[in-house]
């Protein structure tokens, strides 16, 4: 117990210390872990219940087993891009926190007591982010029913500890080369991480995948159900994607490098030479939201175009029904593209701190602002182009494949889902240059004076 | 050497400097007067103001009061676009280490500031390989700076500095991070082609056989310079 | 150059093969630049002291359209004490002599300006160092004269560094000067 508390102490001395980065850092993994837990909690009380109830939301949609299935796979998917979006916020101030936990292990901290205080810090962070997130939600599901019964607030209690205990876990679980070596960490200022295209992610997504599957006992209500073709062609298109985007930057890479004379393409394009893979993790997200995101607008193309058709033998209040949910299920496609450009405004943020005294370096070198500028959207640029498209062609294929089974010979191109990889491209573009007005900040003269 | 200070009008001058970090003051009234093709070290404790001087005089930094004044222009009222270019054409940096980009090899990252000025990129690698040759570090053309020793990305880095055939070069401590034969040969690798090309340098160094290398001394204490500081 | 003895450097000539003494002083010139310059004296009357020792021995005369000059070179004993000699470590030094920490001292005392003695002292240093390093780099230097020069250089810069660090503690020593 002792042990806990000292650690807790020293864990509590050095956040309140840290800088302006960690702070923001702790600040962003709350909201993702209040984010997690949120969806997490709609996801294990949709759960719980079972056969009908009368719940004055979402058109009805909530009443029916089918439908509360589908709502659920839906939050349980979404707690992918809140995944990607927290691994982004683990990057903030990274090496800084990886430098001074080595510190702490040169100072005779054992690996064991090293690795409990970054476990800490981050379930903290999580523990706040949870709390606040199931006291909300407590408070919203009182207003809807009366007395939920007892494993009802059972499964609430899990979620809300399991949230922070998986952060901490995960943290524990990132640390373990800084508590192998502490040494080659203190020194080595840039950490070469090269792993594959952010395996890590893909086994996440789909385990939860194959949990919000196993979860939606009931099969969907209403037109042509869930089918596992759907997951596979999801699944298949962005493996594909993410492997493309590190392809892309490498073939591009090499190609730029050789011929280009223009110096901010020959700055991006090195860059990605020297890691392809490092575009790919972060754009994994991305990705996975333009293949669901353009794969629904292929679905509610080809749902709304039957429901018009029988529009006119149909009650008003079934009508509304069906709209809604598939308003929701686009709702809860926006917000995944909301957390996901969240994500990659954040990544682009810290890579350009982590790179800030070079940054400075090459201004008061004469280096342009204007061709710094140009080198870190060509970075998101250059790879992303390529492998949204094939994640558009994915999508588009589950649209127009939906098309077919529900409207058979009569399906129609639905055109609109083709704006959706258009708008994620100009989105995360725009993602990347929230980074801009920091890049600003970091070629002051000041960052020259610190390493 | 002190004697062609008086004859010509210098080519970079600075007046009355003062500059103050938050509420540390860098430099307090520092005078220094840089000639065409002189080498001037500039030298004092940690903290004396040293690399604020060398920030002001190279434009990247605009001095609280005082002025700077280059081939007859005022650099503290430059804005910050001609002074980004004047640092582009007249000027070279070199400092302890970071002028380099991680990413680019030793050819590329000579060749930057030539494909700025609008180069072709193999008129560019020519140039930039000839430079690389003349330091001895042609082998190392397509390597990365985390591939070469410290000497060798130093030589990189004055040949990055020299190859727009600036003016003035200002080296920040140049060999602050390398064992003294590395850092002789960066010196002697520097003086050599400064003299050749009649290039100023502004030398900052604590070390004073670094220093030995300039042409003049120029002291600093608590932001000012020491009088007295230059050779009889 | 304390310690440094004139006899085993002209017996370490000498192992190269017969010399005469004016040859010997020019090679001892080329060899030690930094160091002082031998005189002809010195040589001749070492060289007759290393054959009285059985050190060296005449080889002969050799006119070669000049002057008669004498041959010497080194016996069997001379290589050995040349041996032992080059073998032996240096002790390091156990007093320096400072003249510099002793002018400033006599400065304190007498109500000198010590800090503006110093500030001089240091300037001609810096002019000497100046001058090694031109010496140093200038082009085509051998070897020899490069290491030399840093031997001194490297010294002069010792002696800067002390003088730096007592200029910056010139007020405590002049209390602890004046209070004794």
């Amino acid at each position: 117990m002792t042990f806990a508390t000292s650690d807790l102490r020293t864990a509590w001395l050095l956040t309140r210390g840290s800088d302006r980065r960690e702070w923001s850092r702790v600040a962003l993994t709350a909201v993702g872990a209040g984010l997690a837990t949120g969806f997490g909690l709609g996801a294990t009380v949709l759960a719980s219940t079972s056969g009908r109830y009368r719940v004055p939301l979402a058109a009805g949609l909530l009443d029916e087993p089918g439908t509360r299935s589908g709502v659920m796979l839906g939050l349980t998917l979404l707690l992918v891009p809140v995944l990607g979006f927290l691994s982004q916020c683990a990057r903030i101030g990274a090496v800084h926190r990886d430098r001074r936990l080595a510190g702490l292990r040169l100072a005779g901290a054992t690996a064991g007591q090293v690795r409990r205080i970054a476990a800490l810090e981050s379930g903290l962070a999580c523990l706040v982010g949870s709390a606040v997130a199931t006291v909300l939600f407590v408070l919203f599901l009182r207003d809807l029913t009366e007395d939920p019964p007892g494993f009802v607030w059972a499964g609430i209690a899990l979620v809300a500890v399991a949230v922070p205990v998986l952060g901490a876990l995960v943290s524990a679980l990132a640390l373990r080369r800084v508590v192998a070596s502490p040494l080659g960490w203190v020194r080595r200022v840039r950490p070469a991480a090269r792993r594959g295209p952010g395996a890590w992610f893909l086994v996440a997504a789909l385990v939860l995948l194959l949990a919000g599957l196993l979860m939606t006992r009931d099969p969907f209500g209403g037109y042509a159900t869930a089918s596992v073709t759907v997951f596979v062609v999801v699944v298949l298109t962005c493996v594909g994607a993410v492997w493309l985007t590190g392809a892309a930057s490498r073939l591009s890479a090499r190609l730029l490098t050789a011929r280009t004379g223009r110096p901010d393409v020959l700055i991006a394009a090195e860059r990605l030479r020297e890691d392809p893979w490092a575009a790919a993790r972060t754009h994994a997200a991305v990705l996975l939201v333009t293949v669901v995101g353009t794969g629904f607008m292929g679905v509610r193309h080809a749902l709304l175009r039957d429901l018009n058709e029988r529009e006119p033998r149909m009650p008003a209040a079934d009508m509304t029904y069906y709209t809604t949910g598939i308003d929701l299920a686009g709702a809860a496609v926006l917000v995944a593209l909301a957390i996901t450009l969240s994500g990659l405004a954040v990544g682009a943020a810290e890579s350009l701190a982590t790179r800030r005294r070079g940054l400075a370096a090459q201004a008061a070198a004469g280096v342009p602002r204007t061709v710094l500028s140009r080198a870190l959207l060509l970075e998101t640029a250059l790879p992303l182009a390529p492998a949204v498209l094939l994640a558009g062609v994915g999508g588009m294929t589950i649209g127009v494949w939906y098309g077919v089974v529900v409207g058979g010979a009569d399906w129609s191109v639905p055109y609109e889902a083709l704006l959706v990889p258009v708008a994620v491209y100009v989105l995360s573009m725009l993602a990347a240059a929230t980074s801009l007005p920091l890049l600003r900040r970091t070629l002051r003269p000041a960052e020259l004076r610190y390493a | 050497m002190s004697t062609h200070s008086e004859k010509s009008a210098p080519l970079l001058a600075a007046r009355g400097l003062t500059k103050t970090h938050g509420r540390t003051p860098a430099l307090r009234g520092a005078s220094v007067e840089l000639h065409a093709g002189e080498i001037l070290a500039v030298t004092g404790a940690s903290g004396s103001g040293k690399s604020t001087l060398l920030h002001c005089l190279a434009g990247i930094v605009r001095p609280d009061e005082g002025s700077v004044v280059y081939g007859g222009t005022r650099l503290d009222r430059l804005p910050e676009k001609r002074l980004s270019e004047l640092r582009r054409t007249d000027f070279g940096v070199v400092f302890q280490f970071g002028q380099l980009i991680p990413e680019l090899t030793a050819l590329d990252n000579v060749a930057l500031p030539l494909l700025l000025a609008g180069a072709s990129r193999g008129e560019a690698h020519r140039r930039a390989g000839e430079w690389l040759e003349r330091f001895g570090v042609l082998g190392q053309k397509e390597l990365r700076p985390g591939e070469m020793s410290g000497g060798q990305a130093q030589r990189v880095s004055l040949a990055r500095a020299l190859v727009t055939g600036p003016k003035v070069v200002f080296a920040d401590e140049p060999t602050g991070a390398l064992d003294s034969l590395s850092g002789e040969q960066v010196m002697s690798a520097l003086v050599h082609t400064a003299r050749e090309a009649r290039t100023a340098v502004l030398l900052i160094t604590h070390d004073a056989q670094v220093a030995a290398y300039a042409d003049r001394e120029v002291q600093l204490r608590d932001g000012a310079v020491v009088p007295l500081g230059v050779a009889a | 150059m304390i310690g440094m003895s004139t006899r085993h450097i002209l017996l370490g000539l000498l192992a190269g093969g017969p010399s005469h003494g004016y040859d010997l002083k020019r090679r001892h010139d080329e060899r030690f630049p930094q160091a002082r310059p031998l005189a002809y004296g010195q040589v001749y009357t070492t060289l007759q002291r290393l054959v009285r020792d059985g050190l060296a021995e005449v080889e002969g005369t050799d006119s070669d359209g000049g002057p008669e000059r004498t041959m010497y070179r080194s016996t069997d004993d001379g290589a050995r004490e040349l041996a032992g000699w080059a073998a032996e470590i240096a002790p390091p030094a156990p007093f320096v002599t400072n003249e510099i920490f002793a002018k400033v001292v006599v400065s304190i005392l007498s109500g000198g300006d010590p800090a503006a003695y110093l500030r001089e002292q240091r300037a001609a240093h810096m002019a000497r160092m100046r001058e090694l390093t031109s010496v140093k780099t200038a082009p085509n230097t051998d070897l020899a004269t490069v290491l030399s020069a840093d031997y001194a250089l490297n010294h002069l810069d010792a002696d800067l560094r002390w003088m730096n660090t007592t200029a910056a503690r010139l007020t405590t020593l002049t209390a602890e000067v004046d209070a004794s």
